[in-house]
């Protein structure tokens, strides 16, 4: 087809996902310190763990195993894991402490300080993610989210070490752009474990 | 882990300046290298908005017409392409933002079915099967596949066409094994070689086709 006649329904679809990722190149910078952050955590030993409700769950999932058993033949399997797929622990702790609890009561029974937490969140709203991530915070994990909209009450409490907030409303188009965000904190990841004299403690900052 | 790279740093190099000099010139890499990926993506995009729009009409317009047929959408795919069948599934079945909720369901996460079909059959049949069991002629089956060469994938349009089920296929490079199928009504071809840019490419056609579908079901495309 040519571009002149693309019908106006499939332009603006299009069209509406552009900027959102665009704006990530300004982004870039701050992504790449909480790789350089990640990388260290996993040369030291610690683990990914990964979390998120109803879509960003398969985010979750996505991104556990995008670390584990990476597409790019020769990279090394790194820990990583989401909490987001054992129905037993999730519908448990949901029945006995509600379902705010499902991420936070895990990260303090998984979790170990040398960690990363992951959360995962459309509009920066879930409280299940941000009690997550709090959990992990105080058990000393490094804690990195990835919000949509206006990074809703997780960006303005600031609970985490590294924020990414994608600028859309659209829960889709935020998911979009997330993917691309977390294959490029997977490569970065390897890149700078590629070079741990870049991951020593005293040229932290 | 690039141990030359190392020794010739700490080789050549004042130690802590070096390390505080390397950490610099490696975020300035990643930055760049981030911003690039970005790009590509954004014009990747771009292209398919022109190369599927045709497709993803058509496809939108018959997958309406198979819901309001009373048609259950099956889908599926292997590894990250199996989080796409759940979100496709997720989309459709209860939609994050306003939306006619619509029969779905992902053959990708009972891990007991799963781990049956693959210990007591083999690994190639785990979607062909569950198929088999649940899906009738006017369903919807659409499996995504980064290579278009997944076996699993294969099989389960094979199964389905055979069923008289829709197919839909999601398909990165030239579509590989999944573009000479005669099993796949509607193919949608990322043609890159990026896996991750495929799956993120990918990502925006089947939210695109839900958006459509939509559309469609309210008689407004």
């Amino acid at each position: 087809m040519d571009s002149a006649v693309v019908p106006p329904v499939i332009r603006q679809a299009f069209a509406r996902r552009v900027a959102p990722v665009r704006t990530l190149a300004a982004d870039a910078e701050q992504i790449a310190r909480a790789c350089r952050d990640m990388a260290a955590r996993f040369h030291c030993g610690g683990k990914l763990i990964v979390f998120g409700n109803g879509g960003p769950s398969t985010d979750a999932q996505h991104i556990a195993v995008e670390f584990v058993h990476p597409v790019i033949v020769g990279k090394r399997a790194l820990p990583a894991i989401s909490l987001t797929n054992d129905t037993a622990t999730l519908t448990g702790i949901a029945r006995a402490d509600g379902f705010e609890e499902v991420f936070a009561a895990q990260v303090r029974l998984l979790a170990s300080p040398e960690d990363i937490a992951l959360g995962i969140s459309s509009e920066g709203r879930c409280a299940n993610v941000r009690r997550g991530l709090v959990a992990a915070r105080e058990r000393g994990l490094l804690t990195v989210g990835l919000v949509g909209g206006d990074g809703g009450d997780i960006a303005r409490d600031a609970v985490t070490d590294h924020l990414i907030v994608v600028r859309s409303d659209d829960p889709c188009v935020v998911k979009e752009a997330h993917v691309t965000v977390y294959h490029i904190l997977w490569e970065l990841v390897h890149v700078f474990l590629e070079h741990p004299g870049a991951l020593e403690p005293e040229v932290a900052r | 882990m690039n141990d030359r790279g190392t020794e010739t740093l700490g080789t050549f190099y004042p130690f802590l300046q070096t390390r505080a000099a390397d950490v610099d010139a490696l975020i300035a890499e990643a930055t760049r290298s981030t911003a690039d990926k970005i790009a590509e993506i954004v014009a990747l995009r771009e292209s398919l908005a022109v190369t599927h729009a045709q497709s993803l009409l058509d496809c939108a317009r018959r997958l309406a017409a198979a819901f309001h047929a009373g048609g259950t959408l099956f889908t599926f795919g292997n590894g990250g392409s199996s989080t796409d069948a759940q979100e496709v599934a997720q989309l459709f079945l209860r939609p994050p933002v306003a939306g006619r909720p619509l029969p779905a369901v992902s053959l990708t996460h009972d891990v007991a079915v799963l781990t049956a079909l693959s210990n007591d059959v083999g690994f190639d049949v785990v979607f062909a099967r569950q198929l088999e069991a649940f899906g009738r002629a006017g369903d919807i089956a659409l499996g995504l596949s980064t290579s278009g060469g997944s076996a699993n994938v294969l099989r389960a349009f094979d199964e389905a066409s055979r069923r008289g089920m829709i197919t839909v296929g999601l398909a990165g490079y030239d579509g590989g094994q999944m573009a000479r199928s005669d099993a796949i009504n509607h193919l949608f071809v990322v043609p890159t070689t990026s896996v991750h840019r495929v799956q993120e490419a990918q990502t925006t056609l089947y939210h695109v086709l839900w958006e459509l579908t939509q559309q469609a079901l309210v008689g407004e495309l």
